[in-house]
């Protein structure tokens, strides 16, 4: 029994950092545009045909496959900004989620006249590859890899925050922009390069969410919703609170699924967030 | 050296600025009078590039820059110090000042100019590592102060540097300000203080709901009734 639990426990860990490191995608562009890009998980689907598609014509291995979209996914950020969002912003709050739901359909429809309906395997060296750690621990490779990639990159993305001029640029656009503007920073270019980077973590978390998981043109919603959860629960620009956001949904979802029979199992994490905001409505850790 | 010549502005559809000029020789300090809605902060802010102008133009060395994005207008040599200080409160004081020197041609010599502030505000140096929110009102415009001298400015525009400010804390930043012209620094003051502008600065403008009516030496100014009343809304 206990093991299990403790099975459970790791697995949601796992599969959290990498749900954390998909919301820090989303965090960072609103902290800086206050932008909710509603079409975050249908990248994220995308980006998993993209290396599908790799795979099929040239045998490449999604981890591989992250090479092209990357940058394809940071100029998709770029041009998105530039052309489609920048345009609306100050409109009205309703266009931008008007635009960013309409790119969603867009994409979800898309796959599916391309792909079919049908959920697609992409093999990968790892794949069913396992780790033993002692006598009752079991995790998947992929699953490791993915934990210690996201780990590695939200901790990159917090040290460029802190650390560097393009860092304290972003944090100056999200308290101030105008403020940002008058001390000699290109605010415009500072919100294309987040949105490029938002979009780029989103191609490296579909190449670590793929191996193992079949595609299917309808699962972006999904990761969606768990982002807009995980951000919700780490305070929205709170980056810290974002990665543990990310940590407890993961968990709560590799308990009920364990525990809790069926759907109702499923229905885990969104009681967890329920419950969550009603005692801490701020978020997990209280900013400010 | 900054030049602004019959400009015009507004927001929507009232104007503002109704063709407004303004000179400033390199090496002056000039300040910008006038009633609140005036359009005081309008004009800096037409200057910065934070607002349009729909007419007019504006240069800096002959060059003209009405076009130009504001993080351009920094580049060029032009800063302004906004009312209500915006410094950034969750950041460090230190990084407050380093975003100040992001500019292209101020990035190489930005460590040498932080410490040129840190000297001319002591105060600064003590709190590099607090977050500029928790500094008081004084300090505050210590580090807008600052912040602005880290772009190598040749123009500083300062918005109500007074206001707010304890009558120790205004001699403290006015004592500074001096010191900074002194040290060839061009300054554009606006200032709600009237006795304050007229004692530190060498030219004045008065600005009366979006027309200049009054320019001339402090001295002329001070004993002319028309700035009194101008201020005062008259």
């Amino acid at each position: 029994m206990d093991d299990v639990l403790i099975q459970a426990v790791i697995q949601g860990l796992l599969i959290g950092a990498t749900y954390g490191f998909v919301a820090l995608g989303m965090g960072i562009v609103y902290s800086v545009s206050g932008v909710i890009n509603f079409s975050h998980g249908d990248f994220v689907t995308f980006g998993m045909f993209l290396c599908y598609t790799f795979w099929g014509a040239f045998a490449l291995d999604p981890y591989l496959s992250v090479a092209i979209t990357l940058p394809l996914f940071a100029v998709f950020g770029a041009v998105l900004y530039r052309f489609l969002i920048r345009p609306i912003v100050g409109v009205h709050m309703l266009m931008i989620i008007q635009l960013t739901l309409g790119l969603s359909f867009m994409l979800q429809n898309g796959l599916l006249m391309v792909f079919g309906g049908q959920p697609l395997r992409t093999p990968s060296a790892f794949e069913a590859k396992l780790l033993f750690v002692g006598d009752s621990i079991v995790m998947r490779w992929p699953l490791v890899i993915a934990f210690v990639v996201s780990v590695f990159l939200a901790g990159l993305l917090y040290w460029v925050l802190q650390k560097t001029d393009l860092g304290r640029s972003i944090r100056a656009v999200h308290q101030n922009a105008r403020a940002a503007a008058l001390v000699g920073i290109n605010v415009m270019a500072v919100r294309t390069i987040t949105f490029a980077a938002g979009f780029g973590i989103l191609a490296i978390a579909a190449a670590l969410l793929l191996p193992g998981t079949p595609a299917h043109p309808g699962m972006g919603l999904r990761y969606t919703v768990i982002t807009l959860m995980v951000i919700m629960l780490g305070g929205m620009t709170n980056f810290v609170g974002i990665l543990l956001g990310g940590l407890v949904i993961g968990v709560a979802e590799a308990i009920g699924t364990v525990y809790v029979s069926g759907i109702a199992g499923m229905m885990m994490p969104y009681a967890i967030f329920v419950l969550a905001l009603l005692f801490r409505p701020k978020g997990l850790i209280a900013g400010h | 050296m900054l030049e602004l010549s019959s400009l015009t502005a507004g927001y929507g559809r009232g104007q503002v600025l109704n063709g407004v000029s303004l000179q400033i020789k390199q090496g002056e300090m000039v300040a910008l009078l006038g009633a609140n809605n005036a359009g005081k902060s309008t004009l800096i802010h037409c200057i910065s590039g934070l607002v349009r102008p729909t007419g007019g133009t504006l240069k800096f060395n002959g060059e003209d820059f009405t076009d130009l994005p504001p993080h351009k207008i920094v580049e060029l040599g032009i800063s302004q110090v906004p009312e209500g200080r915006l410094v950034f409160p969750q950041m460090s004081v230190r990084d407050n000042l380093l975003l100040g020197g992001i500019n292209r041609r101020a990035l190489p010599g930005r460590p040498k100019r932080l410490d040129f502030v840190i000297d001319l505000f002591p105060r600064l140096g003590e709190r590099l590592e607090q977050l500029a929110g928790t500094l008081s009102g004084g300090e505050q415009q210590m580090l807008a102060i600052g912040r602005a001298l880290l772009a190598d400015p040749k123009v500083v525009m300062l918005d109500e540097p007074s206001l707010g400010l304890s009558p120790l804390m205004v001699q403290t930043i006015f004592r500074a300000l001096r010191a900074l012209h002194d040290g060839g620094l061009t300054i554009l003051l606006v200032e709600q203080n009237l006795n304050l502008a007229l004692a530190h600065a060498s030219r004045c403008y008065v600005l009366e709901r979006g027309t200049m009516i009054l320019e001339g030496s402090s001295a002329e100014l001070k004993n002319d009734p028309r700035t009194r009343n101008a201020y005062l809304g008259l």
